[in-house]
């Protein structure tokens, strides 16, 4: 019975540090994004291997359903026409490698196994379900459960704060096509005023679609 | 699970996840991976709760309460970082953190 | 089920198998069945929709195959069979594969923690009711794959407005679920359905009432108000008219099923299907009573179990079979609730969308949570808890607080309702107003 455990640990151990690899090293970024959902899943396996059910189900509903989501739809909506030459990783990412590397092997993996970790010696299966956690929430831990409440109210009003636009100036910007072909001609022999500014270039191997009229647009 | 996997196999797994999300936020260029990158440290994180709840504490529900307020905090931070990269996405037309340097002297 | 195949294994067949077999065998068994179930209700569906449309647009629909047309889901089945699998050509070929599995896949999932009778369900979980709506979640993320995948516009568009969708409109959805919970005390959908016995009132409020399975959560204010919230949720969820924006097939072809054919499109065609069922199943199940119903409070009282050795393994049967009738009942009402909207109303606009969900559902239900506790504060509360104030002597102390309850959220409910429909027509007229007189733009706004 151990041997089954222990393969199945190793299985989900396998799975989340595989697709973690390929969280930072894939190239397309959906890729990536989808490969973080599989480490999600990953992660919740090893909650329910842990007896955390009430977790693992937080897990999927939280990281998978809502961040996850988000983060993809977040790539869609900030599509760049990705040139294939250009690096996905800083110039110094052998040395940020090496020292992430080093923090593992050396500090790490070292603390943990020399730590005397103090082991619950009962090996009941221990069972936290909503009930209980509810009654935590509510007892001793009322005040960070409030302030955690505060946080996430903050944390939406900034977001969107941050996100919207301005109502006026999206008017104006959302063009017809006509409008947009010939703001493009205008536009095309004149360099971009920002160095920063990729090309609006529809053509290109890659992918992913071209943008959609909305962010057609938005360059005027 | 307790008698079979030693906790340090546990906290090997999320120490080696939190390096993997290290490197990736520190060394991608892209603004969404790197959240990513501390999204994945978040969850090494807390399956070092979960664990230590489970090997240390299985009687109270501490490990599991920390493990939840992590997880809105990432909530949180997810929201704000993404609303971010759209901002920088709409002034900048990139989101690649190299080119937004306006700042720079 | 255990039961049983222990029954069969080891006393009639005298196999003296070990515990974990029996639990293995209980338990393919189970998922067989509800794997076997899955499809033939999407086949029945399709029919029933199908025809159920045609009369209100004064046609007869499909009744060539078979008695009646019954075969025709089979017939269009074999055809999706045959039909060539095309991938486009500028497609990412891995991510295109993935997505109607994934959209497919956690649908089936949800299966396991449905009540269908008395003791009937595959695994009663203690957070069930989270559990089934985690899993659906998963399911979004195929649709945003495929979308992606098949590098079409249209299917961008379509994903994209199909998750925006999904993600705004499971908050008021969950939100609506929690009275539920509070009321049941428990997220066990099978503790849900069995605190809905009674008569109007439930059994878990005023214990002496008559139990005939009718003390639905739906005949409380609070459930009701939440029935409706969520009955709306669903049909954003399901993606059924009036909310089928991500599929408009006026606008974007077929959203971010454009690109599929052949068994990949029947993949996205069955989750949809299995996806409405199950949603009508829950709203069943939550705010109907499931199973519940008159009868078989009483056929559980005879049938054989631990309390009662001396039952009649008969009234077992009885007892399941009635159940499953009374939930398949009310699930099929439910679906044709969605079908007759689907034939009486025309599609919303996105923005209409986001603002009933946002400024109208997501408070609305919000504020139901707060009747609800008012709810279990009245009824269940007793000095202990600091309301002594409304403690009465005996059992008809029960009734008036229950009536106390009653009158209560109904008052709070209706004027939120009230009052939130007044503020969105007043905003709606306001910003219809500053259209008109601003006059400078370009195209309508859109917002996103």
């Amino acid at each position: 019975m151990d041997l089954v455990v222990q393969i199945m640990f190793g299985v989900t151990g396998l799975l989340i540090l595989g697709a973690a690899f390929m969280v930072v090293s894939v190239r397309n970024i959906i890729h990536a994004a989808l490969w973080l959902i599989t480490c999600f899943f990953g992660i919740a396996m090893l909650y329910l291997l842990l007896q955390a059910e009430f977790l693992a189900i937080v897990q999927i509903l939280l990281y998978i359903g809502a961040v996850a989501v988000l983060v993809l739809f977040a790539v869609m909506l900030t599509r760049q026409i990705d040139d294939p030459d250009e690096p996905v990783l800083f110039q110094r990412w052998r040395s940020t490698l090496l020292i992430t590397a080093i923090l593992f092997a050396a500090v790490l993996v070292p603390t943990i196994y020399n730590h005397n970790w103090l082991i619950f010696a009962d090996p009941q299966p221990a069972f936290a379900g909503p009930r209980e956690l509810g009654f935590a929430f509510m007892n001793a831990y009322l005040l960070p459960f409030q302030i955690a409440a505060v946080l996430l109210l903050a944390a939406l009003v900034g977001a969107i704060i941050i996100a919207m636009e301005d109502q006026e100036q999206r008017r104006v910007r959302v063009l017809t096509l006509a409008e947009e072909v010939a703001l493009r001609g205008e536009r095309e022999p004149s360099p971009p005023t920002r160095p920063a500014n990729p090309q609006p270039a529809s053509s290109s191997s890659n992918p992913t679609p071209p943008p959609a009229p909305e962010q057609a647009g938005e360059g005027a | 699970m307790i008698s079979a996997v030693p906790l340090e196999w546990v906290l090997i797994l999320a120490s080696g996840l939190f390096c993997v999300g290290l490197f990736g936020a520190l060394s991608r260029r892209h603004a969404v991976s790197m959240l990513m990158g501390i999204e994945l440290m978040l969850n090494a994180v807390n399956i070092n709760l979960v664990a230590f709840w489970r090997y240390t504490q299985p009687d109270e529900v501490g490990g599991m309460i920390f493990a939840l307020f992590v997880i809105v905090v990432a909530a949180a931070e997810a929201a704000v970082g993404l609303a971010m990269a759209i901002a920088i996405y709409r002034t900048w037309q990139t989101v690649n953190v190299d080119s937004v340097d306006s700042l720079r002297g | 089920m255990y039961d049983v195949v222990d029954f069969l294994l080891n006393t009639q067949l005298g196999l003296n198998s070990p515990d974990w077999v029996v639990m293995l065998i209980s338990h393919l068994v189970v998922v067989g069945m509800l794997f076997a179930v899955a499809p033939l209700q999407v086949l029945f569906l399709t029919y029933y929709e199908r025809r159920a449309i045609a009369r209100m647009q004064d046609r007869v629909g499909p009744n060539r195959v078979g008695y009646e047309g019954l075969l025709q889901p089979v017939a269009d089945g074999v055809k999706m069979f045959t039909k060539e699998d095309i991938v486009p050509d500028s497609a990412d070929k891995i991510v295109h594969l993935l997505a109607p599995i994934v959209a497919a896949a956690p649908v089936l999932y949800m299966f396991a923690v449905l009540p269908w009778g008395p003791n009937m369900i595959a695994v009663d979980l203690p957070t069930g009711l989270l559990f089934f709506f985690a899993i659906s979640s998963i399911s979004t993320v195929g649709l945003l794959m495929a979308g992606w995948a098949s590098n079409n516009k249209f299917a961008l568009l379509g994903a994209m407005r199909a998750v925006a969708q999904v993600v705004s409109y499971e908050i008021p959805a969950l939100l609506s679920l929690l009275f539920a919970v509070m009321f049941a005390g428990s997220m066990s959908l099978m503790a849900i359905v069995e605190a809905q016995g009674g008569l109007f009132i439930s059994t878990t409020d005023v214990p002496s009432v008559p139990d005939l399975g009718l003390g639905w959560f739906v005949f409380t204010p609070v459930g009701f108000l939440a029935f409706v919230c969520f009955f709306i949720a669903a049909l954003a969820e399901g993606e059924r008219t009036p909310f089928d924006i991500p599929e408009a097939d006026s606008e974007i072809v077929a959203g971010y099923m454009t690109e599929y054919s052949g068994m990949k499109f029947a993949m996205f065609y069955l989750a949809q299907y299995i996806l409405n069922f199950l949603l009508c199943a829950i709203t069943a199940t939550i705010f109907f009573g499931g199973w519940q119903g008159p009868g078989v409070a009483w056929l559980v009282s005879q049938s054989l179990s631990a309390d009662n050795p001396a039952g009649n393994p008969v009234y077992n049967v009885l007892a399941g079979m009635l159940g499953t009738f009374y939930l398949l009942a009310k699930t099929y009402m439910f679906f044709f609730v969605m079908v007759a909207l689907r034939g009486a109303f025309p599609r919303l606009r996105i923005d209409q969308l986001m603002n009933f969900g946002w400024k109208f559902l997501i408070p609305l239900t919000m504020i139901n949570i707060l009747s609800a506790a008012l709810w279990i504060a009245i009824t269940r509360w007793g000095t202990a808890q600091g309301f002594g104030i409304i403690e009465f002597a005996g059992e008809p102390g029960n009734l008036v607080r229950w009536v106390i309850a009653f009158a209560v959220t109904l008052v709070i409910n209706v004027a939120a309702y009230w009052f939130l429909a007044r503020l969105n027509v007043q905003d709606h007229a306001a910003r219809q107003a500053a259209l008109t007189a601003g006059g400078l733009a370009v195209s309508p706004p859109r917002s996103a």
